[in-house]
């Protein structure tokens, strides 16, 4: 090949890697890129007749319950980081004849209290069950102080004995997790 | 300095996306290294010698569903919105690849008898997903929205292998009008790890009379991923200690297999040529540091149920948190297992049928007195076709392409190519002799590269070789 078309060759290759190019792109906008997925969790569900109230350890008749379980996702760094808002769905069904007083204590590992909550849930019936759905919306701060626990205490309390009386609370409940990755 | 960064950074993004169908390079005789696409193509030289380690360049990375440009270009659309549509839009059965080659060593010769021989060593990476369609639905928006919906770990298919490949091979012409291509391959594994044919559902639902608002449920997972050559590497104590596990595999201190390339090349009339071949027939196996996990069965999880357990002073209540966890594990342990097993190549499968016409301008095919009626044609057009096999189907591409001599010096190849890329991925290849010094380059979709952005497959190759005829 004589020199000159050789040239000329090799000159059009180069000016088709000169004109070739990533055009009308901004890969800064990856900064912008934020994943929100929308979790949906079973929490915890119980349910509470007159036995459970009382302790035939003691003896004794008690008006409150508790019981506790630990929670140990919830002060992970991921969604300390992480999750912006927890909406809690209590649903509770009552076929006593008493109002009970539910509690939730969110507590850190040094039994700190982070997050507390209170649900009152009025008298029903083994004919007609008292139904209450509560939702508890937790954002901005407090969702800064619940992803501090990592255990929640459950106290239900009863204005009176409810030895002998029938019926049972039970309580279904969710947490949908609002996250921003 | 943006033009420049172009120069620089084109080739590379292009070399960056060579991918397994070498449509250009295939029957391209003129270089040296299309007899690792198909054995039997006829070399014209007596020797040739890669120039060690720039011989061949490859990398390929291609997406069946997306280009960089549908999420980064500019638009008045949110990044967060143009994602989320690519999602919902592509299949589970899109996917992404990626390909590397760096050819160590690579020689031939003619023998008197006319068998050309070759042989050479060259390293692979190859990696390829399909699109976890479910689980990426699922990593975006939750399942808040998507109650009862079946999230399926079949999705989840992927296979990685980096490895040494040492070849010999031959291909001789029988009779005039077949030639017969054999090569055959000694693989050397550096690491390999994958996750295929996996099995099982994940899905939220909510079922009448259950205890809690919803079930969540595994329902017959399978999930396995197999690995080798990983274990040692991630317990080195330095970066040293990996460079010498990796040198040491990759020159048939690893994991080994064994595996042949064939083709043929018959001459269906003077004008007419059909060729094909079979490359990587064969596997790997995989003995030493394999090491795989498997996760299989159901479980059904729906919150933690507090019993409120009668307690004495100091007694503490059952550990539900950690019956969740055990449960779990109980119903689906993962399984370490030690075990060798055997890894097949992707195969790939290529054909071509092709007319020649016009003057050879070939000085060793002179056809100078003789007008038009040698065997080496100035033009050729044809059909290739191209297969791989892929862990869930088959991967094909057609290409119709041109090819001319431009006298004794350059010769140029033009193809159109319908893959699962794209429909219009124009590729260009030419190869360059000056004296003995052999140089070759292949263009993929140079429509795109206006704006490599927009391409979901782009590739580059090129290679120096030395071509030695007795007679020069």
């Amino acid at each position: 090949m004589n020199k000159p078309l050789y040239l000329l060759f090799w000159s059009a290759l180069i000016m088709v890697c000169f004109t070739s190019c990533v055009k009308d792109t901004d890969f800064d906008q990856a900064d912008d890129i934020v994943i929100t997925p929308v979790l949906e969790l079973d929490f915890i569900y119980f349910a509470l007749d007159e036995n459970d109230y009382f302790n035939p350890i003691t003896g004794e008749q008690l008006l409150t319950v508790s019981d506790t379980t630990s929670l140990n996702f919830l002060d992970g760094t991921f969604v300390q980081e992480d999750l912006k808002r927890a909406e809690f769905l209590f649903r509770f069904e009552n076929s006593v004849n008493l109002d009970f007083i539910t509690e939730f204590r969110f507590l850190n590992d040094n039994n700190v209290l982070k997050y507390e909550l209170f649900i009152d849930i009025p008298a029903g019936s083994t004919t007609a069950p008292l139904l209450l759905e509560h939702i508890e919306n937790i954002e901005d701060q407090g969702i800064i102080d619940l992803t501090r626990a990592s255990k929640v205490v459950v106290n239900v309390t009863v204005p009176t004995s409810i030895e002998n009386i029938e019926g049972a609370l039970n309580l279904q409940s969710k947490t949908t997790y609002f996250l921003e990755i | 300095m943006r033009n420049l960064l172009c120069f620089i950074l084109i080739p590379l993004i292009g070399a960056l996306t060579y991918g397994q169908n070498k449509q250009i390079l295939y029957d391209f005789g003129d270089i040296p290294q299309s007899l690792l696409v198909n054995p039997s193509t006829t070399m014209e030289q007596d020797y040739h010698v890669g120039i060690p380690f720039l011989s061949q360049f490859s990398f390929h990375f291609g997406s069946s569903g997306v280009s960089a440009y549908d999420i980064f270009g500019s638009s008045s659309v949110d990044i967060n919105t143009r994602i989320q549509n690519i999602i919902y839009g592509m299949k589970s059965t899109d996917f992404f690849s990626v390909n590397q080659q760096l050819e160590l060593l690579s020689f031939g010769w003619k023998n008197p008898k006319g068998i050309y021989f070759s042989g050479g060593i060259y390293q692979e990476l190859d990696i390829f997903t399909y699109f976890p369609k479910d689980w990426a639905v699922l990593a975006w928006d939750g399942n808040r929205d998507y109650l009862e919906r079946e999230f399926d770990f079949n999705d989840i298919s992927l296979t990685a292998e980096l490895l040494s490949v040492f070849h010999f091979g031959a291909n001789k012409q029988i009779n005039e009008k077949l030639t017969l291509g054999v090569r055959g391959k000694i693989y050397s594994s550096i690491a390999h790890a994958r996750s295929v044919n996996n099995g099982g559902v994940f899905v939220t639902k909510e079922v009448e009379g259950s205890d809690n608002i919803y079930q969540h449920q595994i329902i017959g997972a399978n999930v396995t991923v197999e690995t080798s050559g990983i274990q040692t590497l991630s317990e080195a104590n330095s970066s040293a200690e990996v460079m010498n596990k990796v040198i040491k595999r990759a020159f048939l201190g690893g994991n080994l297999g064994l595996g042949f390339d064939l083709g043929a090349t018959y001459k269906i009339n003077r004008k007419f040529t059909a060729t094909a071949s079979l490359i990587d027939l064969g596997a790997v196996f995989h003995k030493n540091d394999a090491e795989s996990y498997v996760a299989r069965g159901n479980h059904t999880l729906d919150g933690i149920e507090l019993l409120f357990p009668p307690l004495s002073g100091g007694q503490s209540t059952f550990d539900y948190y950690d019956d969740v966890e055990n449960n779990f594990e109980d119903d689906i342990p993962l399984d370490t297992i030690n075990s060798s097993y055997t890894q097949f190549r992707p195969l790939k499968v290529n054909a071509s049928i092709k007319y020649g016409f016009g003057r050879s301008q070939n000085a060793k095919v002179c056809d100078c007195l003789n007008k038009d009626d040698g065997d080496g044609f100035r033009e050729e057009v044809g059909m290739q076709l191209f297969a791989i096999k892929r862990p869930k189907r088959l991967q094909l591409a057609v290409t119709a392409f041109y090819k001319r001599r431009f006298g004794n010096f350059i010769t140029g190849k033009l193809t159109y190519t319908v893959d699962s890329y794209s429909s219009s991925n124009l590729g260009m290849g030419l190869s360059t002799n000056f004296n003995w010094f052999n140089f070759y380059i292949a263009v993929d979709n140079i429509l795109k590269y206006q704006n490599v952005a927009k391409a979901k497959n782009v590739s580059l190759q090129l290679g120096f070789n030395l071509k030695i005829d007795k007679n020069e």
